[in-house]
């Protein structure tokens, strides 16, 4: 039943006891609805937060057509909101797992900039199949289904992106293992790795088409049917 | 400084029937069931640890752990399945048919809350071990998912609520919870908008050319789209207006049901065009279930403090049950 100033007895529900354990002598001052808003806060505080450092790493790194003046506040205030969020903390430290694991739980631990400030070149792999008798095939990393295919662009996209050549080695030569299980005579894949560079709707128009570009290749070893070994 | 207080606290907790939980259960056990579907022969192939898959899970999850330990993830299954003597391909084709039996339990609204947490945990550990595979999609269905294990569930569509017929929850919960997911929208698109806005290929329509032609988005030929190029810019700088303006114009009864229908448009368009299905779909339930079902109120307008931690604005929604 609705009280007579509008107030329902629900919002003079306390909250459990074991909440209100954790706030020793504010027994009875916590309801419900403020355990609510509380948590509504923090949710959308680091929504915000997150939102709005993804947003000034794009400043601060120049990929938009801001004047390069913003970039060093941009990065400046990138810094402070990374901070807030307790990035420069150390990996074990009790807030900074919090946050990070509330942040995966939700959903929310990156901002929603697809395509955004601008659609970036796509990656391409591709692999070069040497075999004993001196053939050569050329073959591309596969998946059955088109729902994969799109998570094999965003592996690609994450190939290229990483900044360690140690892990985007490993990378690499994981999905050349995929290859050469399809292909178990090769003895050794030469992986290379580009991008391709779209020409625009003008350009297109011209006569350009898609060209790729190298980035890396890597030359990988695998068994032949006598024996050796160099799979990861 | 209190009169702030109850205008927030009249646009929170305004009163709302389980209308829009029933259309984000329903949209998200159809998204659950149709992500599943999708990757029923890739499952093992992108989730697997061992030498049959794509790109290792333990990768994926050495570069997870690097954030915190505590995420879930598929390798916490794969190692209490080895307990009970379950293989990896086994545990994971477990894992996979318990995600899809949640998609459709989800899908009639029958043990609701049980299959929302099995749907939110099971498709949390796919993304989080496939970190290196996913993208948009995976993100807004944890998001969503997330919402649906924290609602007041059952609603009164579901199977639920024949069979056990339970008291409705207060129905301010219910509108305090649609409220957090229409400002989530909100913030979704207004950073969205403002990342495009800020970058130039938006305005001159060579990031929606690029996008449309770039692989594995390249659906339509791009000497069709050719002849429609001088459209380009303007649908550029159409996706930036709706989704920059989407927070303030969503609102106002005037303009919500534009916004919303340009919105919905703008996402069938990037399913249809890219062959972004999964995308489109989990982005149109979002909205839907936000945005479709009552008129919302303009946040912190005077006649929402009236309202305040009260009777509900019934104007606001005309099923709300008047239970409070």
């Amino acid at each position: 039943m609705g009280r007579i100033d509008g107030t329902s007895e629900a919002d003079f529900e306390e909250v459990p006891k074991e909440v209100t354990a954790l706030f020793p002598g504010r027994v009875g001052v916590l309801h419900r609805k403020q355990l609510y808003l509380a948590c509504f806060f923090c949710h959308f505080l680091l929504i915000f937060a997150i939102c709005c450092r993804d947003t000034l790493s794009f400043i601060a790194r120049g990929y938009t057509c801001l004047p390069v003046f913003f970039n060093t506040y941009a990065q400046k205030a990138e810094t402070i909101v990374s901070t807030a969020l307790g990035a420069h903390l150390e990996p074990s430290h009790p807030v900074r797992q919090a946050v990070s694991v509330y942040t995966h739980l939700g959903g929310i631990e990156s901002g929603y900039a697809f395509f955004a400030p601008n659609v970036p070149d796509n990656y391409k792999l591709v692999f070069e199949l040497h075999y004993p008798d001196g053939r050569i095939e050329y073959d591309l990393p596969h998946v059955a289904s088109g729902g994969a295919g799109l998570r094999l662009a965003t592996l690609l996209d994450n190939i290229g992106d990483t900044r360690s050549d140690e892990l985007r080695e490993v990378m690499v030569k994981m999905v050349a293992y995929s290859v050469w299980r399809a292909h178990p005579d090769a003895t050794m894949i030469r992986s290379v790795f580009g991008f391709a560079l779209l020409p625009t709707a003008a350009e297109f128009r011209r006569g350009t088409r898609e060209s790729d570009e190298f980035l890396y290749a890597y030359d990988f070893l695998f068994p032949s049917s006598s024996g050796e070994t160099d799979v990861p | 400084m209190l009169k702030m207080r109850e205008r927030l606290e009249g646009f929170l907790f305004s009163a709302r029937s389980t209308t829009w939980i029933a259309l984000l259960r329903i949209g998200l056990g159809l998204q659950v069931t149709t992500y599943s579907l999708s990757l029923w022969s890739d499952w093992t192939y992108l989730f697997g640890a061992n030498s049959d898959s794509l790109i290792s899970r333990d990768l994926s999850e050495a570069i997870l752990s690097l954030d915190s330990s505590f995420i879930p993830r598929l390798g916490w299954l794969v190692t209490l399945g080895g307990q009970i003597g379950l293989s990896e391909q086994v545990t994971l084709k477990l894992a996979f048919g318990c995600l899809l039996c949640s998609g459709v339990c989800l899908l009639l609204g029958f043990l609701s809350r049980p299959a929302a947490i099995a749907a939110w945990f099971l498709h949390l550990a796919a993304r989080s071990s496939g970190g290196l595979t996913t993208y948009g999609v995976d993100n807004f269905m944890t998001i969503g998912l997330f919402y649906l294990m924290l609602c007041p569930l059952p609603d009164r569509y579901s199977i639920d609520s024949w069979l056990w017929k339970r008291r409705t929850a207060d129905p301010r919960r219910i509108g305090f919870h649609q409220r957090v997911l229409q400002l989530h929208l909100c913030l979704i698109y207004f950073f969205g908008g403002l990342a495009k806005c800020l970058g130039t290929g938006w305005w001159n329509g060579n990031s929606m050319w690029r996008s449309l032609t770039r692989s594995p988005f390249n659906v339509i030929p791009a000497d069709f789209l050719l002849r429609w190029s001088n459209l380009l810019p303007l649908i550029g700088i159409f996706i930036c207006i709706v989704e920059i303006g989407y927070p303030v114009f969503i609102w106002p009864k005037g303009t919500r049901n534009i916004w919303l229908a340009c919105v919905l448009a703008m996402h069938a368009a990037i399913g249809v065009t890219m062959g972004m299905y999964l995308f489109a779909l989990i982005m149109i339930v979002l909205n839907v279930a936000a945005f479709a079902t009552n008129s919302t109120a303009i946040p912190f307008r005077k006649e929402q403090a009236r309202t305040a931690g009260g009777l509900g604005n019934k104007s606001d929604d005309e099923e709300a049950p008047a239970s409070v």
